[in-house]
């Protein structure tokens, strides 16, 4: 069981959001605004924020930045549309991962989940992962998939190891870039584009439709170890 | 004073008559002697040349000359001269006279030019000080008339300016004296000015004002005292004047279209939120609800419809932004295939029951358009062949560079669009009869060709190669082709596919 803060200032919004997650066994602290959300996060402990993007008062990139400043909490934001921009500078600001309006509430769950599991105590980065019929070793080096050795590029490995080292998160493009390039001068989305792919046709059983290394359209790269 | 003795018509007698009285001074002088006399009235000569310049200098040296052979030379009273070498004198007395006079006058003639160029000058000055400090049309027309009098010493001043459809008409004016159109049309249709003698003293003249290597208008001077040269730099200022009051026009209508864009864009925003928030709170309310109920007919009934109304929602949310003008596309470099990855990352999950495949090739075409923008334009593409084509049939999405084109295509097994129908299909609200089974607005195609038009590039239907729809948007290829991602400076194996 987690502690969840969810902060909108639409009422809808954080009842069907708090009964999601009760349902799913968390404890829920509700607020209507940034400002709000920041004097529950002096007082208690929370494992996660789930807050919404537009508020009044304190809107969502702010609170951000100044849960940043003091805290490593996992965040999760409700945005609404596909506005790349906004997203890239949550994402930048500090935020883990983000969910657009119209969203589903097993979606959020989903994310939710992904977001929780490594805050969960001792779960210090696992030297092995496997998730479906995938099993990597991260010491090793080594890939497997469906019981055989899959080889992948020292880039391939570079790009795996940065996704899944925050399971569930998005990482940017100017992230990986920086992570596996060490620069993003002279390198560019298609060059991350082109590498991802054939990341995916080595684990993926379907590349056109991954389900573990996932595009956010015009923002970045996340690995779901899900389903 | 000075100025009106200096008049040509003055000039002559007043010579004349300098001479004579110099003459008659020396007369009640009788002890003076013959060289002091012509000395002095060499000095009558070079002042009646200073003052009134070449002509009476000339007619003061020859008058000086009779005088002093009438008056000084013996025999006195008589133009007879006795001594032989006082014809000599008399000879060398009226050379030094005309080169004096002469000398006198072209010395006072240039101090007068560089006198008026330097009034002219300063009045230019003024004048753009008036001109620049004027930042709007019509306070700068309402003064520019009499300012530009004062600087030209006209009698009447009148500026024309042309309409955007090149028609002529009087702007402003000093006064309501009557100039002559013919002739200020014919200034600003060929470019030449009209100067000639005026009736009221002075010149008359016509003047293209010259806006780069065209003409804003022309201005009008009766009157003019001040050379054509001055009217000529005025006209130039003035059409500087005019420009720059048009760019600061042109600034501020621009500046007051992005502030009205900004408002409209918060409106948008706020109605989206308001319009989604509580679709959410319905579509999270469904799930809660199936969850805890356990999943029924009812709820996936319900959760369907919210989704249909989400849809909706957005298309409508799309075309309000495209009717308002502030859809305007940020454009980038990107590659044509990550448009094609993305919009398969966010459209795909609509595409549930049918097979996909994505044929991105080897290109690394680049296109420079609103990668967003043109993500949602092959979005409606996927999601109408998803709607028009059988469940679990192929849906093939692609991207090809030819030449200077770059194609992103998506390719469905459904029944196709007949030919005579394709460019109907566009339209809003059309929806062609095998679709009408299907729910939707029939604004999908009309925005996705808004949207790919907005960035330079074209839409259309066509008959793919296994029967069925292809919807083809061509857009034009960005930058080099030789920047393939193989080719870049990194680390790791690239050789591998």
């Amino acid at each position: 069981m987690s502690r969840i803060l969810v902060v909108d200032d639409e009422a809808g919004i954080r009842k069907v959001v708090r009964d999601g997650l009760e349902r799913a066994g968390h404890e829920v602290e509700t607020a209507a605004d940034g400002q709000e959300a920041l004097s529950f996060l002096e007082e208690k402990v929370f494992d996660l924020v789930v807050t919404d993007l537009t508020m009044p008062r304190k809107g969502g990139l702010e609170l951000v930045r100044e849960i940043r400043r003091v805290s490593a909490v996992p965040i999760l934001v409700l945005t609404v549309r596909h506005e790349e921009r906004e997203k890239v500078r949550l994402l930048d600001a500090g935020a883990d991962d983000y969910v657009t309006k119209p969203f589903g509430v097993e979606e959020l769950l989903a994310r939710v989940r992904a977001l929780l599991r490594r805050r969960d105590p001792g779960h210090a980065p696992p030297a092995q992962l496997s998730w479906a019929n995938v099993v990597v070793d991260l010491e090793a080096r080594t890939v497997e998939k469906a019981g055989k050795p899959v080889h992948l590029t020292p880039t391939e490995f570079a790009l795996l190891a940065k996704l899944t080292e925050k399971p569930g998160a998005v990482w940017t493009h100017r992230q990986l870039l920086a992570a596996v390039w060490g620069t993003t001068a002279g390198v560019t989305n298609d060059t991350l584009r082109v590498h991802m792919g054939s990341l995916r046709r080595k684990l993926e059983d379907d590349p056109n439709r991954p389900r573990f290394v996932r595009t956010e359209p015009w923002v970045g790269y996340r690995f779901i170890p899900e389903e | 004073m000075i100025e009106g003795l200096r008049a040509r018509q003055v000039g002559y007698p007043a010579a004349v008559f300098l001479v004579l009285a110099t003459i008659g001074i020396l007369k009640l002088f009788p002890g003076l002697a013959d060289s002091s006399v012509a000395l002095l009235l060499l000095l009558s000569v070079f002042l009646s040349a200073w003052i009134w310049e070449s002509g009476p200098g000339a007619l003061a040296a020859v008058v000086a000359t009779l005088g002093f052979n009438f008056f000084f030379i013996p025999p006195v009273h008589t133009f007879t001269v006795e001594d032989p070498r006082n014809v000599v004198a008399l000879g060398v007395f009226l050379i030094s006279g005309l080169l004096i006079g002469r000398l006198s006058a072209t010395g006072r003639e240039r101090l007068r030019l560089v006198e008026a160029e330097r009034s002219d000058l300063a009045h230019l000055t003024r004048l753009s000080q008036a001109f620049l400090s004027d930042t709007n049309r019509e306070s700068l027309l309402g003064v520019a008339a009499s300012r530009l009098q004062d600087a030209l010493g006209a009698v009447h001043v009148s500026i024309f300016l042309a309409d955007g459809t090149g028609q002529l008409s009087r702007a402003t004016a000093t006064s309501d004296e009557s100039v002559r159109h013919d002739l200020a049309e014919l200034a600003y249709r060929q470019g030449n000015s009209a100067a000639f003698p005026s009736e009221r003293g002075g010149t008359d003249i016509y003047l293209p004002i010259p806006v780069g290597v065209q003409r804003a208008g022309v201005l009008v001077a009766r009157g003019l005292r001040s050379s054509e040269r001055m009217a000529e730099g005025c006209a130039v200022l003035l059409g500087l004047a005019l420009e720059r009051e048009r760019f600061l026009r042109m600034a501020r209508a621009a500046e007051e279209t992005k502030t009205s864009d900004q408002m409209k864009s918060t409106l948008l925003a706020a109605l989206a939120h308001d319009l989604k928030t509580p679709v959410t709170a319905a579509r999270g309310a469904i799930e809660n609800w199936a969850a805890e109920a356990g999943p029924s007919e009812k709820s996936r009934l319900a959760l369907e419809q919210v989704q249909a109304l989400t849809r909706r929602i957005g298309e409508l949310m799309e075309v309000v932004k495209l009717d308002s003008g502030i859809a305007r596309p940020q454009r980038e470099i990107v590659g044509a295939a990550e448009i094609v990855e993305a919009a398969v990352a966010r459209f795909g999950e609509a595409l549930g029951n049918h097979s996909l495949f994505v044929d991105a090739g080897p290109t690394s075409a680049l296109v420079e358009v609103d990668p967003g923008q043109i993500t949602e334009a092959l979005g409606h593409g996927l999601e109408n062949a998803a709607a028009y084509s059988p469940p679990g049939a192929e849906i093939r999405i692609s991207v090809a560079a030819a030449g200077d084109s770059v194609f992103l295509r998506v390719a469905d097994r459904g029944g196709g669009v007949p030919a005579a129908d394709r460019e109907h299909a566009f339209e809003r609200f059309v929806r062609l009869p095998p679709a009408q089974s299907v729910p939707g607005t029939g604004l999908g195609l009309s925005i996705a060709r808004s949207l790919v038009e907005m960035n330079g590039g074209s839409l259309k239907l066509s008959e793919a190669p296994g029967g069925g729809a292809l919807f083809e948007i061509r857009l034009l290829r960005a930058g080099e082709a030789g920047q393939t991602p193989s080719s870049m400076p990194l680390p790791g194996d690239f050789s591998r596919p």
